[in-house]
């Protein structure tokens, strides 16, 4: 069991108003991966949750039993940090076993924790090292099987990832994951890389500014984004945000245009002119950078994802985009759904139209 | 190849040789001479001396006379204020080692937050160390007078005055205590100055592995001071060793022998009684014993020290 409640939760710096009456359910057993920009307040909430950066109001319950003003040691909560923050003067075995001596687990106990973690993260050979002699990716893996020994209801990890290479990373990334099917504990993970988001969560919470933009499984965030903010930050390349005479936005994804140099697409709701500005080869896709003749008569360049290349620089294309792929947003920016605004999705609609006749 | 040919081309190559010689080694050697010159001249020359003129009797005036090990025989055997000296300047050097050390870390460990009224007490606690000592032992002389303030306040608890520095039971605590004061700041600084490199998440995951305070400070904080303490038990054992100031404008080595330190007690035999021998004698034992101690800490102690 390890649900994790959160109320009202405000945080302040000084003057600086970091988060404000959040609230913010985390389900027991779920990989919830906690996205956003840098300084959008995720890393303060997982302090808050940990209990090492105490919130300045609010209440915080786990497994329903009010922890706000629980000692760190005591709320059954492991945390992995960005820098590990092993004990660097402690063997491997020592950092391993420091809390569990704290908690004054006898030494058969002990031993045996140790040996059963030490052999699930592979660091067996390496129990006698100390720290500074080992690589980043040994170093994470002290700092997982040091969280893991405690038997936490839940795991906090503030950007585990981001200290290690590429390849490594994408290999500790599957190895997170298969971790967390196994131990069937609630994943409190935070990162800045939609891609990690993307890959390891069961669900998403994305922030900014302090506020919780949306929260949702990934393939709910990136079918139906409630914003702009979230339409963009999710997905590479980000989504193209045209603006429309009325004043609302349009949007499409990339990977969801339809890009030629003769065919007419006669029925896609979004249908526009334009010219190649650059084309990137990534290998399985082609990426183009297109200069489009906007609806309000002003041009503005589109990111277009395909999987063919044979479109080649400066040649002048048609991009369209059916209906079912076009996202409209308001002026505040927050989504039109055909469900809940008819209305106003028809006038966004007719707004197109209307330029292309 | 005809013979004059080979000579010329072996003159050369020495001509070249010499060059390179000339161009490329030789510089650094000059650059380092000065140095080099003032180390020897300074340093070496004054030890081999010293040795040397510790198997001679000598009063500056007369001619060196070879005595072999008599000054040695003088120093351990015959006379008994050279064991005194010593026993002194070891009592001094734990005391100022275990003192400076144990309130340099309870007062960095005190200031290490960062606010405005700690800032001001690190600036005002670095002063001492900014004063000369001869200016310190007159403050303190005066202080520790049977009629100076800290008599004052005892008796205003209603506690019997000392007589500090003038009783052979408390000079040399008065001496320590001086010194102690005076270098405080500096010792504290040096840890302050470590303490605030220990990364915080460090102490945050201890607080998540439910540390106590006292099992975090000495299973974390003391090994990760440990170089610097290392560093300032050698330094303050050296410096402790070779105390000489603060004991001549304090007690002259008094009341009696009570404070008498080995380098006083080197330079009351050549500057009062002019013996040079056995004052030499005297310098080679420090010298030796500075060897060992330093020899000592780094063969034992260095292997506890956590370097980052």
């Amino acid at each position: 069991m390890g649900k994790i409640v959160l109320k009202n939760i405000c945080k302040n710096f000084g003057e600086v108003k970091v988060l404000e009456n959040l609230d913010l359910t985390i389900e027991d057993g779920t990989f919830t991966v906690l996205v956003g920009s840098s300084g959008c307040g995720k890393t303060t909430l997982l302090r808050i949750i940990a209990g090492i950066g105490p919130a300045t109001s609010g209440e915080i319950y786990l497994n329903d039993e009010e922890i706000s003003d629980v000692a760190p040691g005591r709320r059954n909560i492991a945390m992995v940090f960005q820098n590990y923050a092993i004990y660097p003067n402690m063997t491997v075995k020592g950092n391993i076993e420091f809390g569990l001596k704290n908690n004054h687990v006898p030494k058969a106990e002990r031993e045996r924790l140790i040996s059963e973690i030490a052999e699930s993260v592979g660091l067996t050979e390496l129990l006698k090292r100390k720290p500074s002699a080992l690589s980043g990716g040994q170093r994470q893996r002290v700092a997982l099987a040091r969280a893991m020994v405690k038997k936490p209801e839940v795991f906090l990890m503030d950007e585990p990832l981001s200290n290690l290479d590429a390849k490594l990373r994408i290999q500790m990334r599957s190895e997170l994951i298969e971790l967390h099917k196994r131990l069937k504990t609630t994943f409190v993970y935070v990162t800045h890389d939609q891609v990690e988001a993307m890959s390891m969560a069961d669900k998403i919470v994305l922030m900014e500014k302090g506020v919780i933009q949306q929260q949702g499984s990934p393939e709910e965030i990136y079918r139906n984004p409630s914003n702009v903010f979230t339409a963009q930050f999710i997905g590479t390349p980000a989504m193209n945000i045209l603006k429309l005479p009325n004043g609302c936005h349009m949007g499409f994804r990339p990977e969801k245009a339809l890009m030629s140099e003769t065919a007419p697409y006669e029925n896609c709701a979004y249908r526009t002119q334009g010219q190649v500005l650059t084309r990137e080869m990534l290998g399985s896709e082609t990426l183009y950078k297109v200069m489009v003749a906007h609806v309000d008569g002003s041009s503005q360049p589109v990111m277009v994802k395909m999987t063919e290349e044979t479109i080649a620089e400066d040649r002048s294309v048609r991009i369209a985009v059916p209906e079912k792929d076009l996202y409209f947003f308001d002026r505040e920016e927050a989504r039109i759904r055909k469900e809940e605004k008819p209305g106003q999705y028809e006038e966004c609609l007719r707004c197109l139209r209307e330029v292309r006749t | 190849m005809t013979l004059k040919s080979k000579k010329e081309e072996a003159g050369g190559k020495k001509k070249k040789g010499l060059r390179s010689f000339l161009s490329n080694k030789l510089p650094p050697y000059i650059m380092v001479a000065p140095a080099i010159i003032f180390f020897l001249l300074f340093t070496v020359y004054p030890i081999v001396d010293m040795i040397i003129l510790s198997f001679y009797e000598w009063n500056v005036i007369q001619p060196r006379k070879w005595v072999g090990l008599w000054n040695y025989k003088y120093l351990f055997d015959i006379q008994i204020d050279f064991k005194i000296a010593l026993q002194n300047t070891i009592v001094y050097t734990v005391s100022e080692v275990f003192f400076l050390i144990l309130f340099a870390l309870i007062f960095s460990v005190w200031l290490q937050k960062d606010s405005k009224v700690n800032a001001v007490l690190q600036r005002i606690m670095f002063f001492p160390h900014l004063c000369a000592m001869l200016a310190v032992s007159v403050m303190f002389s005066w202080l520790m007078d049977e009629n100076g303030l800290f008599n004052m306040v005892l008796s205003f608890f209603h506690l019997p005055g000392l007589r500090w520095l003038n009783s052979s039971s408390t000079a040399m605590m008065s001496v320590v205590i001086v010194s102690v004061w005076k270098s405080i700041g500096y010792q504290t600084l040096i840890l302050l100055s470590a303490l605030k490199t220990i990364p915080a998440d460090i102490y945050e995951a201890a607080a998540l592995d439910n540390t106590g305070p006292v099992r975090k400070f000495f299973c974390i904080t003391i090994p990760l001071l440990s170089p610097q303490l290392f560093f300032m038990l050698i330094t303050i054992t050296m410096s402790s060793f070779k105390v000489f100031d603060s004991v001549r404008m304090l007690t002259k080595g008094g009341p009696g022998k009570s404070t008498v330190v080995l380098v006083y007690y080197i330079w009351s035999y050549a500057q009062s009684n002019l013996k040079y021998g056995v004052a030499a004698a005297a310098g080679v034992v420090l010298l030796v014993i500075l060897l060992i101690l330093t020899f000592f800490y780094f063969r034992i102690l260095d292997k506890k020290v956590h370097y980052q």
